[in-house]
């Protein structure tokens, strides 16, 4: 017997099976049909030679609930646990997308399912009067609890220290102790400062995360640490932090992938992960495109930047300019009084020449270079300029790169889906401007919250929650740093 | 029951119980902190079969060390003695090795990196001065001292920490000690045409 996700060329058999045991109660064909190819449900069959069973489920993420649909087996094959097995794996799959309770309404006389669910741990809830038409008999609703993991995610590894806790994939606590003030007076993060900052701050952030989320040490089931990319020496602390939290407590330690987590983040916004996507994470460390058709198993790296990242460009410019760091809200602020398109400043890697190596590339040092020319040639000759003008000029010459892009991605790929993440995603433009394009092109854009697009340590809980939902082992505990972790790597064994 | 950890050199660990060492594990590996420190803990534990939660305190290298692994054993440390709920005690690495020597008159050093070295005196087991950066050609002025140049261990930490708590020392200071700052200066900016 062979157990496997349905497709709708395994319709015919399945309405064959479904009218055989419902009769005048069976689904429409074209009922049928949009359960099995819906996002939003999971259907499943039992084979030997032809089909033996079938059983569908339906996930509703904001609820953190499933709902059994439809289940049938064979009447010959009845009593061989076909059931059981189904049943077994629609619960396994509630679980991983994040379920926290099960659902199921089954025939009040259909004694020998009810004993099933009840030895699968469902209990009766409800009774629906006269629910089966046209029979008239009474439906039982049963529920059956899930639980999901506690994880407390840590991340280090540019200059936010992260603390996050999530439960399954609901947002429990999301503490966060920023370095930034420190890199101020050096115009940009440096990675010794951040290291120390982190480890200062560990401890204090540790126990916020742990009175926002009303939960004790004794309460967690799993650390998720970040052990890259980023800054090594920052990653260690976070690393070294994470180790002996996992070795106090006797928990099982994952390490994962911080942009792969960027990614993750908006499962804490609607309870479940969405898939296929584009991914756009911009970040002063990152600057990155990704393809996600599956966020455990199948993330491709498109592209990313081949120099600056885009808030590293925002901070250069800001200092050309005479604007404090960090650089992205000064020039969003002095930009909203000025004219996007003053100045022309080039598109790095957009040339016909360039597409065919770089298409979803990025540069942006020639731009910061550009903007630099720009204003030195003007105060050299002692002209006025109008600073707003260059800023706005400037932001718009990025934000157009990076949108461009992205929506050649999801045509490219035909994935009608865009998320934005990283810290870049703040400035205002940036956001207004896509969703004018992403509403152009029939895209749907997803935006996290704020606090989950800039680096967090729920983003980290979530992906080890994501990986224990998935039944994945832990990792050792001896894996490093990696400060150059490729975006495949979702989990460090 | 006291756990002592250290990364200000190699990654260590070792347990006590009272004066008493249990057991003890010890890498010179100068770069693999990350990678060794919950190995060297979980190995101390069951080497000496004892479980994580009968801990009742825990003693760590706080420096001055010049690697970036220094962090790892006091980030560990920390979380180790938030997760158990234990004390945590920090252990200036100078002061370890001196306790774990019989001269009178000490001088400690550690290499320190970049041509410099970390440096304390003692008279008679009590620190004189200390700890701060000197260049190596220095250590001859220090006449009378006898100069000793070797890193430290959790398990000279772990015996300092035992020996301080029972005499009343206080080892509340568990921020790490560089004695350097970020090596960085803040840039002009620079112009980008000739």
């Amino acid at each position: 017997m062979q157990l496997r996700t349905l497709s709708i060329e395994d319709l015919p058999q399945v309405m064959d099976l479904e009218r055989r045991l419902f009769q005048n109660e069976a689904w429409l064909e074209q009922t049928m049909a949009t359960e099995i190819i819906s996002g939003q449900t999971h259907y499943v069959g039992v084979f030997d030679v032809s089909l033996l069973g079938y059983a569908g489920l339906k996930v509703s993420g904001p609820s953190y609930s499933s709902d059994v649909q439809t289940i049938g087996v064979e009447p010959t094959s009845q009593g061989r646990g076909i059931g059981r097995t189904l049943m077994i794996e629609l619960l396994a799959v509630a679980k991983r997308q994040g379920s926290e309770e099960v659902f199921l309404e089954v025939k009040a006389g259909n004694e020998s399912a009810i004993a099933l669910y009840v030895s699968l741990g469902f209990e009766q809830i409800n009774v629906r009067k006269r629910y089966y038409q046209p029979s008239g008999e009474d439906a039982i609703v049963m529920r059956m609890p899930i639980s999901q993991p506690v994880v407390l995610g840590i991340e280090s590894t540019c200059d936010e220290t992260g603390v996050g806790i999530v439960r399954g994939n609901r947002l429990l606590a999301n503490a966060l102790h920023s370095s930034m003030d420190e890199h101020a007076k050096y115009g940009g993060v440096v990675p010794e400062v951040a290291a120390r900052a982190h480890l200062e701050a560990f401890t204090p952030t540790l126990e916020a995360a742990l009175a926002e989320a009303g939960i004790g040490y004794q309460d967690i089931d799993a650390i998720a640490v970040a052990n890259g990319p980023g800054l090594s020496g920052a990653l260690m602390v976070g690393i070294g932090a994470a180790k002996g939290l996992a070795v106090a407590l006797d928990k099982p330690l994952y390490a994962v992938n911080h942009l792969v987590g960027h990614v993750g983040a908006d499962v804490l916004e609607r309870g479940a992960v969405e898939v296929p996507t584009i991914a756009l994470l911009v970040s002063g460390g990152h600057t990155s495109l990704l393809l996600v058709r599956d966020l455990l198993n199948d993330t491709q790296l498109l592209g990313e930047t081949i120099d600056d990242a885009a808030g590293e460009a925002f901070d250069k410019v800001a200092r050309v300019l005479g604007l404090p760091y960090p650089g992205g809200p000064q020039i969003d602020k002095i930009a909203a009084e000025g004219d996007p398109r003053a100045i022309r400043f080039p598109r790095g890697l957009t040339l016909p020449k360039d597409l065919e190596k770089h298409k979803y590339n990025f540069s942006f040092s020639g731009l910061k270079t550009a903007v630099a020319r720009h204003v030195e040639k003007l105060e050299d000759a002692g002209q006025e300029y109008s600073k707003p003008d260059v800023a706005a000029s400037f932001r718009e010459a990025v934000i157009d790169v990076l949108l461009t892009k992205s929506i050649w991605a999801c045509e490219e790929f035909g994935v009608k889906r865009l998320l934005l993440g990283g810290g870049v995603v703040a400035n205002a433009r940036l956001r207004q401007e896509a969703e004018r394009r992403c509403q152009e092109a029939g895209i749907e854009l997803r935006i996290p919250r704020f606090s989950l697009c800039t680096d967090n340590g729920a983003m980290i809980a979530a992906l080890g929650s994501q990986l224990i939902m998935d039944g994945r082992e832990p990792s050792g505990l001896d894996f490093g740093a990696e400060s150059t972790l490729p975006v495949t790597t979702v989990q460090t064994a | 029951m006291l756990l002592s950890i250290d990364t200000s050199a190699g990654t260590s660990a070792a347990l006590f119980d009272g004066e008493k060492l249990l057991s003890s594990v010890f890498s010179d590996d100068p770069f693999g902190h990350a990678e060794n420190i919950a190995k060297a803990i979980t190995e101390v534990l069951s080497q000496a079969n004892v479980a994580a939660n009968t801990l009742e305190e825990i003693a760590v290298g706080i420096g001055p060390a010049p690697y970036t692994g220094l962090r790892v054993g006091i980030a560990a440390a920390k979380a180790l003695s938030g997760g158990l709920g234990v004390s945590l005690h920090g252990v200036m690495v100078l002061d370890a090795i001196a306790f774990s020597r019989t001269e009178a008159r000490l001088l400690v050093t550690t290499d320190a990196k970049r041509g410099e070295l970390f440096a304390a005196g003692y008279l008679s087991g009590k620190r004189e001065f200390g700890p701060k950066v000197i260049d190596p050609s220095t250590t001859t002025e220090f006449v009378g001292y006898e100069h000793v140049s070797e890193s430290a261990d959790a398990e000279k930490v772990g015996r300092y920490a035992v020996w301080a708590l029972k005499n009343g020392v206080d080892l509340g200071e568990t921020r790490a000690i560089y004695l350097r700052s970020p090596d960085v200066t803040p840039s002009p900016g620079k112009r980008v045409s000739g």
